[in-house]
């Protein structure tokens, strides 16, 4: 099969997938459209995966480019799809995560209503992501953007009878349309200063525009990623979108979706090199949010929103590294992230579905005595999360924090380090008090089941991926380095290697500790002396940002919406007009009576007329001698 | 296709004047059929048209009042040709999608297919007395339909919308005369013709007082903020037919005037008065787009949605290039069907509920999940969501704005936030949540009737998104024949630099 119609296929046979659910859109659940769109999406997956050899092979970069879409003045852009190193390392892993999370769906939504519906959306998000991925320009790119959160909103709203979830769908949809705003404006940038969108074309020539223009697309374009990678402080809104199934988390709050503003920065990885104070500036709010996430997930008790911090925060992490130059890295980080951030998700899925939807940790303990796979799966999840040898993340995340190191951003260090140890200890106080320690649930009469067996084995691949993924460190490198710049260590830096790994192993292993320790005496409760301090409630309270947004822009937004439509438009614009109509219908009202029919009346009029028409025509004759003789009074 | 022109003006209203003799049972499929053959007219028209032309085709031209050069001229380009075919589309669907049980529904059809030749007429004219004919002609079966089909408040929503209209244009009557007059006195020729307005470089403080009296007649129109409020009134109290004219193409003619008449006569005052009317147009895209947020009832809110889209419009047009043009000319199209159909979906619920207050619903994504579906859609379409027809005009408008000023293209940028908030706000208080209501619990989910209309337009909304280059390419030759003659004749060194110079080869 030619590398086009590869491309084809696992480009379009998901959104095949989803019109073929949709056909089922409002009939009752059918097993078949689950079946039918897990493996249209696995056949995407099969072809991303024949790219990829191709690709392997040396036989060069496929390029289409299907028709014209938009064309108006000198503007010009087509339909066209490029797939490269990074964009098949990409759709791997977006048809990889996708497959095995549609799968597994068939048996979490086994008793939703809109099982169909459900598998329509989810196969048209992966539509929109592989069209993100694939794009060979900005404006395509920007279709797969909107396409993705046009998804987010449908499924973080699925369950739209709930209150919260239609709200927090559309907190995700409006805080994203902000930052796409910033995208929008980098794209105008992009076309007036190089007369194209077109990667290649604006790559080439990057470096002819001067550098201020240069800096303010480059701060436009991450504004856009702000937004879908919930960069603080367009952060809220991923937490709040676990409203959503929890498959949905997996896939798109976790393992796709949340990373394309890390995708976006590593493509325009020509652009971002020159211009490194933006990169240095990305870097560090990278480290800021993977820290502040990082507090956020040590206290709560809602096992999906602690996983959603905690991606948050390993978002962060991909952002100091493509921040500091280090593209490889930031996406060898998002490919393994994906993996076992997935399988975290969808082990919490399982323990879900066992408690009834139950989000809350310490209505858990001891549950791997009723669901030992699971447990085992979310425990290989989170030793890779924490970053312990030999799992993946300890070869991604370890390299990231060489990268801050090794640029002497000692700070940007220090905090991914602590941040490293937060990690394994709020990952180990989830995996402790859901499957270890007293089984609490039974003081609340749930009754635990292990999940189907398809379900665990749909998790499979991505646990065997999370424990192996980090030896093909090396290959990566090279299979990557045709199109990003590899990312050179200092001689110093390569002596202290040894070292790093140590220190940075040692804080994740104390974490776990600690979260193991303390949840043995104490249940994981944190002390109650703790709870009272201030930073315990803000954490607790995520530093009570939401509070913020909705006293300080929500309400006044409405506030001021009101006044504008009652005082405003009612009152001043509409009355003015009302008024000037008033005033010329007065005027005949008041006038009316000349017009009373008598005559004697009339002529008195017509003699007061005449005499006024008179008067002014010998003013207006007389004008000359009028004012001489003004003149001479005044004199 | 010599006469096609003439055709389409007076087949609908000649159908009309017939009309009355048919019986009042026979009256709907006859209008629906009329309809159709004006629309298969209006397809004919844009099959033979040559997309490669930028300039006038199918003229026609005969005398009226030699002595003052009134002619009856009429002449489609790229830029009218869509609005053509959008009339007659839009004015199908609007007569199919009336309830065969509305009162008096002969005498609306009636009014509807005279209404039909004026915005024709309006589109089609290139005599300025013609165009003016047609334009206030417009107002009758409007005020006819908003006064005798419409809700409590009719008469006085009616009124306003004509004599706040009427006045407008009269300004632009005043105008229309002065600039013939300047013209004879330039040539010693008499003539309305726009060709040859179109040819006369006139001075720039001239320029400046005709731009503003023609102005102040198409911004009504638009309407332009401060001059909107009729346009609630008007929305709020129409029958849903009405407001399907009125917001698909009705206000379409006021923009239609910005492009056919203000940027090329008066291209150095249209450069002079950018900056207040961009700003007017960014305060009528944030600013509505608020009040739009602030509604109780759905059919306002969509109405002030209008007026915040009208806003993108007017400023891309205002760019002054290619691109923000012809974005802006798509954007009409485009506005005019995803506005069409989100009022025929209220009507869809009005005509079930007798309400159009949103906390009156609630909970109709379970009930009518179908029409759930097609409301979401064109609801996408009115936030611009790529691949709907909604983001490619906005797009290339904002697009166009930017080369003229970051400031601008930053604040009317908004346009895709604010757009959104209403209109998810809208759509979850509407559709999302428990069905509290119990009078919404048995709900009918869309009729035979309501998807006729309403599937052509989704499918429409879908295909231009995708595929918009039938449209955009005839529009932008026309567009940037336009440009090239603005930048000839600009008189300004601003405005020589602000319009751009577009390369002969473009022009074909």
């Amino acid at each position: 099969m030619s590398e086009e119609t590869l491309l084809y296929i696992a480009l379009f046979s998901p959104i095949v997938s989803s019109l073929f659910a949709a056909l089922f859109g409002t009939v009752p659940k059918r097993v078949f459209v689950g079946v039918v769109t897990s493996g249209l999406i696995g056949l995407s997956f099969l072809s991303s995966l024949a790219l990829f050899i191709h690709l392997q092979s040396g036989s060069g970069v496929v390029h289409v480019q299907m028709f014209d879409w938009i064309m108006a003045g000198d503007f010009s852009v087509p339909f066209g799809f490029l797939v490269d190193e990074v964009t098949v390392t990409m759709m791997l892993v977006v048809s990889l995560v996708s497959t095995a999370v549609h799968i597994y769906s068939i048996g979490y939504m086994e008793h939703d209503k809109g099982f169909n519906r459900f598998f329509s959306y989810l196969s048209a998000f992966v539509f929109s992501m592989m069209f993100l991925v694939m794009s060979d320009n900005f404006l395509g790119l920007f279709i797969g953007w909107e396409g993705v959160g046009l998804c987010s909103w449908l499924l973080i709203g699925f369950w739209y009878h709930k209150h919260s979830a239609g709200w927090a769908a559309n907190e995700a949809f409006i805080m994203n349309r902000i930052a796409d705003l910033g995208m929008l404006l980098g794209i105008f940038l992009i076309y007036w200063t190089y007369g194209s969108v077109q990667y290649d074309v604006v790559f080439s020539a990057v470096s002819e525009a001067d550098g201020e223009i240069l800096t303010w697309i480059a701060i436009f374009l991450f504004i856009g990623a702000m937004g879908k990678s919930a960069q603080f402080p367009l952060h809220t809104w991923l937490a709040d979108a676990m409203e959503g199934p929890t498959p949905v988390s997996a896939l798109i709050h976790a393992a796709t979706m949340v990373t394309a503003g890390v995708y976006l920065v590593i493509r325009a990885n020509e652009l971002f090199a020159l211009t490194p104070e933006v990169g240095l500036f990305i870097a560090s709010l990278g480290a800021f949010v993977a820290m502040f996430a990082a507090t956020m997930a040590l206290v709560n008790r809602d096992i999906k929103r602690i996983i959603a911090y905690s991606t948050l925060s390993q978002l962060g992490y991909m952002f100091v590294a493509a921040g500091l130059g280090a593209y490889w890295i930031a996406l060898f980080h998002l490919v393994t992230h994906a993996f076992f951030k997935a399988l975290l998700f969808l082990g919490a899925g399982n323990v879900m579905h066992a408690m009834n939807d139950e989000l809350n940790i310490m209505k858990m303990g001891g549950m791997r005595k009723v669901m030992g796979w699971t447990a085992i799966l979310m425990l290989l999840a989170s030793l890779a999360l924490a970053g312990i040898y030999p799992f993946a993340g300890f070869f991604s995340k370890d390299k990231i924090l060489e990268v801050a190191f090794d640029g002497h951003y000692y700070i940007l260090w220090a905090t991914l380090w602590i941040t490293a140890g937060l990690t394994a200890f709020y990952s180990f106080r989830v995996v402790m008090l859901v499957f270890f320690g007293k089984e609490r649930y039974k003081d609340f009469g749930f009754h635990p089941h292990e999940a189907h067996d398809y379900m665990i084995w749909a998790m499979v691949p991505l646990a065997v991926l999370a424990v192996i993924a980090g030896f093909f460190e090396h290959q990566f490198v090279a299979f990557v380095s045709n199109v990003l710049p590899v990312y050179e260590f200092s001689e110093h830096t390569h002596h202290m290697v040894g070292q790093l790994i140590l220190v940075t192993s040692a804080i994740a292993i104390t974490g776990i500790a600690i979260a193991v320790f303390s949840n043995m005496f104490r249940e994981g409760v944190f002390s109650s002396a703790f709870r009272n301090t201030i930073l315990f409630k803000l954490f607790d309270n995520q530093y009570y940002i939401p509070k913020i947004y909705e006293e300080v822009i929500t309400k006044p937004y409405m506030e001021l919406s009101k006044v504008f439509w009652e005082k405003v438009d009612m009152k001043i614009v509409d009355a003015s007009v009302d008024g000037i109509a008033n005033i010329l219908r007065s005027t005949g009202e008041n006038t009316r009576g000349m017009q009373s029919g008598n005559l004697s009346y009339m002529l008195r009029w017509m003699a007061g007329g005449m005499m006024l028409i008179l008067l002014f025509a010998i003013v207006y004759t007389y004008s000359d001698v009028l004012l001489n003789i003004l003149q001479g009074v005044a004199k | 296709m010599d006469y096609i022109l003439s055709l389409l003006v007076f087949f609908p209203a000649v159908a009309g004047l017939f009309g009355f003799l048919i019986q009042r049972d026979a009256m709907r499929s006859y209008a629906i059929t009329i309809a159709i053959i004006e629309l298969i007219f209006s397809l004919a028209l844009w099959a033979n048209f040559d997309a490669s032309n930028p300039f006038m085709q199918f003229t026609e031209h005969a005398s009226i009042v030699p002595a003052f050069g009134i002619n009856y001229l009429l002449g489609v380009d790229g830029i009218s040709l869509f609005l053509i075919v959008l009339t007659t589309f839009m004015s199908l669907v609007g007569i199919i999608s009336i309830n065969p049980n509305t009162k008096d529904l002969k005498e609306l059809l009636i009014a509807l297919l005279f209404l039909e030749m004026t915005m024709v007429g309006v589109f089609v004219a290139l005599d300025a007395i013609l165009f003016y004919v047609f334009w206030e002609l417009s107002l009758v079966p409007m005020l006819y339909i908003i006064g005798v089909w419409g809700a409590e408040n009719r008469i006085y929503a009616a009124i306003k919308f004509f004599l706040y209209t009427f006045a407008g244009s009269l300004i632009m009557l005043v105008g229309m005369l002065v600039m013939a007059y300047f013209y004879f006195q330039a040539t010693g020729v008499w003539t309305f013709s726009l060709l040859d307005w179109h040819m006369l470089q006139l001075p720039f403080d001239y320029q400046l007082w005709l731009f503003v009296a023609f102005f102040l007649g198409f911004a009504i129109k638009v309407p332009m903020f401060p001059f909107h409020t009729w346009l609630p009134y008007a929305h709020g109290q129409a029958p849903t037919v009405g407001s399907v004219i009125l917001a698909a193409i009705l206000l379409k003619m006021g923009t239609y005037g910005f492009v056919r008449y203000s940027l090329p006569l008066f291209p150095d005052a249209s450069v002079y008065f950018l900056t207040p009317i961009a700003i007017l147009s960014i305060i009528m895209i944030i600013y509505t787009a608020m009040v739009a947020f602030a509604q109780k009832d759905i059919k306002q809110l969509v109405a002030y949605s209008s007026i915040s889209h009208m806003g993108v419009v007017v400023i891309g047009t205002f760019a002054l290039n290619p691109e923000g043009i012809t974005g802006s000319i798509f954007l009409m199209i485009s506005h005019g069907i995803v506005s069409g159909a989100l009022f025929l979906l209220v009507g869809v619920i009005y005509e079930r509920r007798h309400t159009k207050k949103i906390a009156e619903f609630g909970g109709l994504a379970s009930v009518m999940p179908r029409f759930a579906l097609i409301f979401g859609i064109m609801m996408m379409a009115s936030m611009g969501l790529p691949l709907t027809i909604g983001f490619v005009g906005e797009f290339l408008s904002l697009l166009g704005i930017y080369k003229v000023s970051e400031l601008f293209a930053i604040l009317s940028g908004t346009a895709v936030v604010v757009g959104v908030v209403y209109m998810l706000y809208a759509y979850k208080n509407a559709f999302f949540g428990e069905v509290t209501n119990e009078k919404n619990r048995g709900l009918k989910d869309l009729n035979g009737r309501e998807y006729t209309t309403l599937i052509p337009l989704t499918l429409l909304v879908v295909f231009l998104g995708i595929y918009p280059k039938p449209i955009l390419e005839p529009v932008d030759n026309s567009v940037k024949a336009m440009v090239s003659l603005m930048h000839q004749k600009a008189l300004t060194e601003e405005a020589r630099e602000v319009i751009p110079e577009i390369k002969s080869e473009e022009v074909k």
